[in-house]
């Protein structure tokens, strides 16, 4: 299916998002909420473009649209760059504890507005909810959005610290504005308001991985039978066996 | 006084919409029962001349007693009313009159339903039944002509004639959108996906609405049939009404209704002798007014929190369970066997051009009749408000009138003579919503309204995307500020921004009409913003920050009565002594300003 | 129709009152539904028993429940007054009757006295705007409620049916 994006004639499959299409493509389109893994949300809007088909034009979030028709696309017209630019503006007034709202709020122009509402200094979530998609491809489902509206959130049932949860931390590692607060220390760890141990590589002897992943790594037959590498000695080990095939 | 034996063709219908209900309605009806099954004289069995019906619609008078063949109404009537209507009247052929209607204009009393002007200038075709029948009677609604539409689909017609009919007739989806009912069910008729299901979104979240409630607690069999009537023509098997968490007695007379339906067989297989299967349950909303918004309705039939999804693909195509769903809201339902009856042509010579038949509007607020109120699409506001309702009660003066919903617009006096369809609503900067009309007096600040209602929409928006989360929760601080004297002068540029962003750029209805009481009042009440603003004056004297309220001392006749109603005790003076408001004590709730009768209190 | 009569919050009574649904997600809501019919609100130990009998996260269900406002996931009072503060409620002066209720009980919408006798909650619309401001107790609505009627259905609330204190 031939689309025109800014112009450039581009073949998409159909179903396809706009988004997917335009990276494959290398067209850039700016987002917060999106992430290979997990496809478009719609959430952030950031992504708005567009569409102009059937002499109809309209705007549309180009992670969650799909191809279906031979359309043309702009990524960028004065419209959209302003209201990206008040999709941030309102984002890092919501998260102007985030340094990359900060960034993005810079680039844009709109730092300066005074933060009125008390006690958000510290802020850093913007729903992006990129961190509930990664707990649960994981399969913990130790966190979800929960409240609605101006009072939404992500949280652990009841706030608490969860059973489901594993410590693996890549809810903080996903995390684009580092809202997740993740502590290492001393061979433990904080994440959620729960206290994990850190078992140690076997090979450097840094503490990486808590009992519980490890144990549902193996439940679910991940290839643990290399023994208990951090990601590093993992790597490492990787490379080495690599070599005679170079 | 000379008894007669009542007449026992006489049909005594009692009011038990929630209105009447929360009046008394129910004790009314027990009491006529008894007194009449206390009458020896009686030929008939007393439950079958005093009846149960739906919403009269005149809620503001309620209960509704009326009385037919005579069709005498009784306005207000109480338990104790009971024995003389059945003395009096019944028996002794009289009127009572103190429980007549009283026309405040023509200052005179009015027994028969016709000549009330509230009742006079309205044309019923989706109330047709509502407070004539018996709800959980099927045969009232068969005498009535129910099931003939069905039999007529599935006798004469063919899935196809049936979908054409219904989009010769124009009928647009009264929930709100007004998108075209017959384009929905043909894509969804084109699909080649099958299951296919049918949903009623009974979920009506508007504060201050309460006509999808009236029907389908005063007339549910005419929402089964038309979905029935649906269900043969795309070729569903399921269905499901969802139904506000709050509309307990709705659940109850659709519980009864498919019940009913079910064992004379116009539900479950083969319907009517053909090879029609389809049922219908009902869901019960969990209390969240962005499930009137389709795609998050579905959501929350499925047992998930109701977010709404990006529409790029139509319900219709992919709905339900991903499977194709055509989903009409209560009032879209019922006008549905009346177009297969009487024919697209006939629907179609009622309304305007691009709005075909009639629309239920909720016309309450500082209205004098507050109540239900059925109308040709195209009929001015200044007829919906002063002719049928009544105009705005105690000599105050229009202001604004609210429609679609909290996500529509206010609505100033100019635009009264507006003829009201789905367009005109929309190029004044509201929206016809599914029908919600609050009327404003001058008593109301418009910084105040929109204030509330983007607090309303904050709490109720469901939180995913940003333009509405985030938007709301900045216009709200801006209003907020507004309202306690702290705005700037820039305020208003930026909510216009803010509100244009939302417009634009959020995900689905609610957040694209989310900023409409902003935007709208900004539009036609903005000098009342700056008044707060650069004045810091609440010209409504609502806003406590920046009100002082004063009586006038020419006015003021010194009658007492504010000093009888106010609250905290506020106002001193003696009769026939100019009074005073204490500015320390007062907590500017403007009691007083709607007791006096001199309109002596003033805002400053 | 009144609530149901409470039930006792024991593991048997969830696990009955859940078994009677099949295990298909879309039951999650109207289980939920007869929680609150049953206890008022929606018990912690029965949301985690209705999770395993889904087979979906708790955190998924815990997410359903704070999203919809007819749940609560604390406990309610004996006495629940709900109070109407839909648009015509609200300028008709349900904010006054908010306040009235909190000088005299104490509680603020979504708050239980001490004693659990009353809680507070707020509706946006009950569909009965011509009898603004309205106010339910226990399904029965009253109308056009002043400040001084408010009292009396407090202190008729207070006693038990049979008119004996009930504390």
């Amino acid at each position: 299916m031939r689309v025109k994006i800014n112009g450039q004639e581009i073949e998409a499959a159909a179903g396809e998002t706009i988004l997917e299409a335009a990276r494959r493509h290398d067209i850039p389109i700016p987002t917060l909420c999106y992430h290979a893994a997990f496809g478009g949300q719609g959430h952030c809007r950031l992504c708005l473009v567009e569409v102009a088909a059937q002499g109809d034009k309209r705007l549309v979030a180009s992670c969650t649209y799909p191809i279906t028709a031979e359309i043309e696309v702009s990524t960028s017209t004065p419209l959209i760059e302003r209201l990206r630019g008040d999709i941030i503006r309102l984002l890092y007034r919501q998260a102007p504890g985030s340094e990359l709202m900060q960034d993005l709020a810079r680039e844009y122009g709109c730092l300066d507005e005074f933060i009125t509402e008390d006690n958000r200094e510290q802020e850093r979530c913007i729903l992006c909810r990129l961190c509930v998609n990664a707990c649960t491809a994981l399969g913990a489902s130790a966190i979800s959005a929960v409240l609605r509206g101006v009072d939404k959130k992500i949280a652990t049932p009841y706030d608490e610290a969860s059973e489901a949860c594993l410590g693996c931390g890549a809810c903080a590692h996903i995390c684009p504005t580092g809202a997740i607060p993740l502590q290492d220390e001393g061979g433990n760890r904080t994440i959620w308001k729960r206290d994990f141990e850190l078992l140690p590589c076997e090979v450097c002897g840094r503490p990486f991985i808590t009992p519980e992943q490890r144990d549902y790594l193996i439940a679910r037959q991940d290839d643990l039978d290399t023994g208990l590498l951090c990601d590093d000695c993992r790597r490492t080990r990787v490379a080495r066996q690599m070599e005679p095939f170079r | 006084m000379a008894q007669k034996a009542i007449d026992p063709a006489v049909r005594i219908l009692v009011c038990c919409g929630t209105g009447c209900i929360a009046n008394g309605g129910l004790e009314v009806l027990a009491a006529l029962r008894s007194g009449l099954a206390h009458r020896n004289d009686m030929e008939v069995e007393s439950s079958d001349s005093a009846l149960v019906t739906g919403c009269h619609g005149l809620c503001a008078q309620g209960p509704f007693v009326r009385i037919l063949p005579q069709d005498i109404t009784y306005c207000r009537v109480q338990a104790k009313d009971v024995e003389e209507i059945i003395a009096k009247t019944l028996e002794g052929g009289t009127l009572i009159k103190r429980l007549l209607f009283r026309d405040s204009q023509r200052k005179e009393f009015i027994s028969c339903r016709q000549d009330i002007d509230f009742y006079r200038h309205q044309h019923k075709i989706a109330l047709r039944n509502v407070g004539e029948i018996n709800p959980d009677s099927l045969d009232e609604y068969m005498e009535r002509g129910g099931y003939q539409a069905l039999r007529k689909a599935l006798e004469d017609m063919s899935p196809d004639q049936v979908i054409a009919e219904v989009t010769r007739s124009g009928l647009r989806g009264r929930g709100g959108g007004g998108f075209p009912t017959g384009r929905k069910w043909l894509s969804c008729a084109a699909t080649a996906d099958s299951p296919r299901y049918i949903v009623c979104n009974g979920d009506e979240g508007d504060p201050g609405a309460f006509m999808d409630e009236s029907m389908m607690e005063g007339d549910p069999h005419s929402i089964l049939e038309g979905m029935i009537i649906c269900a043969y023509a795309i070729g569903a098997s399921r269905g499901f009404i969802y139904v506000r968490d709050e509309y307990e007695n709705s659940v109850r007379r659709l519980e009864k209704a498919i019940k009913d339906a079910r064992a004379r067989g116009f539900l479950g297989t083969d319907i009517l002798g053909r090879s029609l299967d389809f049922d219908i349950e009902i869901v019960r909303g969990g209390g969240a007014f962005v499930c009137g918004e389709e795609t998050a309705l579905l959501r929350s039939i499925e047992g998930e929190a109701g977010e709404p999804r990006d529409k790029y693909i139509f319900p219709s195509e992919k709905g339900l369970w991903g499977q194709p769903t055509v989903i009409n809201n209560v009032e879209t339902w019922v006008n549905i066997p009346v177009i297969i009856v009487h024919g697209a042509d006939s629907f179609a010579s009622v309304g305007t051009e691009s709005s075909k038949g009639t629309k239920v509007f909720s016309v309450v607020g500082k209205v004098l009749h507050t109540g239900l109120v059925e109308v040709p699409m195209g009929t001015t506001l200044r007829r919906i408000i002063f002719d049928i309702g009544g105009g705005v009660p105690r000599r105050r003066k229009f202001k604004a009138v609210q429609t679609g919903g909290p996500s529509g617009g206010c609505i100033p006096e100019s635009g009264l003579d507006m003829p009201v369809d789905f367009d005109s609503l929309r190029q004044a900067g509201s929206m016809m919503g599914s029908g919600g009309m609050i009327v404003m007096d001058d008593r109301t600040c418009m910084v105040e309204i929109a204030r509330y209602y983007t607090n309303f929409l904050a709490g109720e928006s469901c939180g995913k995307c940003t333009p509405c989360r985030e938007g709301l929760r900045s216009l709200l601080e801006v209003l907020t500020r507004i309202c306690h004297g702290q705005g700037n002068p820039g305020d208003l540029d930026r909510l216009e921004e803010i509100g244009e962003t939302m417009r634009l750029a959020s995900l689905c209805g609610l957040g694209r009409t989310a900023a409409n009481p902003v935007l709208s009042t900004l539009r036609y009440f903005r000098d009342e913003y700056r008044a707060h603003i650069s004045q810091k004056r609440c010209p409504a004297g609502v806003c406590p920050e920046l009100t002082e309220l004063y009586i006038d001392a020419v006015l003021c006749n010194g009658c007492t009565l504010c000093v009888k109603y106010c609250p905290t005790r506020a106002i001193s003076g003696q009769v026939r002594q100019v009074h005073v408001i204490d500015r320390e004590k007062c907590i500017r709730c403007g009691e007083c300003v709607s007791r006096c009768n001199q309109d002596a209190v003033l805002v400053r | 129709m009144t609530a149901e009569l409470r039930k006792e919050e024991t593991a048997e009574e969830f696990h009955k009152l859940i078994q009677g649904y099949p295990p298909e997600k879309r039951y999650i809501i109207p289980i939920m539904h007869e929680l609150r019919r049953c206890y008022q609100y929606l018990p912690r130990p029965a949301l985690e028993m209705l999770a395993d009998h889904m087979q979906v996260p708790f955190s998924q269900v815990y997410g359903v429940a704070t999203f919809y406002k007819a749940f609560s996931l604390v406990p309610k009072g004996r006495v629940n007054l709900k109070l109407c503060d839909g648009t015509t409620c609200h300028i008709k002066g349900s904010q006054g009757l908010i306040d009235e209720i909190y000088r005299t009980l104490g509680i603020r919408p979504g708050e239980t006295t001490g004693d659990r006798q009353f809680s507070l909650e707020t509706v946006n619309c009950i569909g009965a705007c011509a009898l603004a401001p309205a106010l339910i107790v226990d399904e029965k609505v009253y109308a056009q409620v002043s400040n001084a009627r408010l009292q009396e259905i407090i202190e008729q609330n207070r006693r038990g049916e049979d008119g004996t204190e009930s504390n």
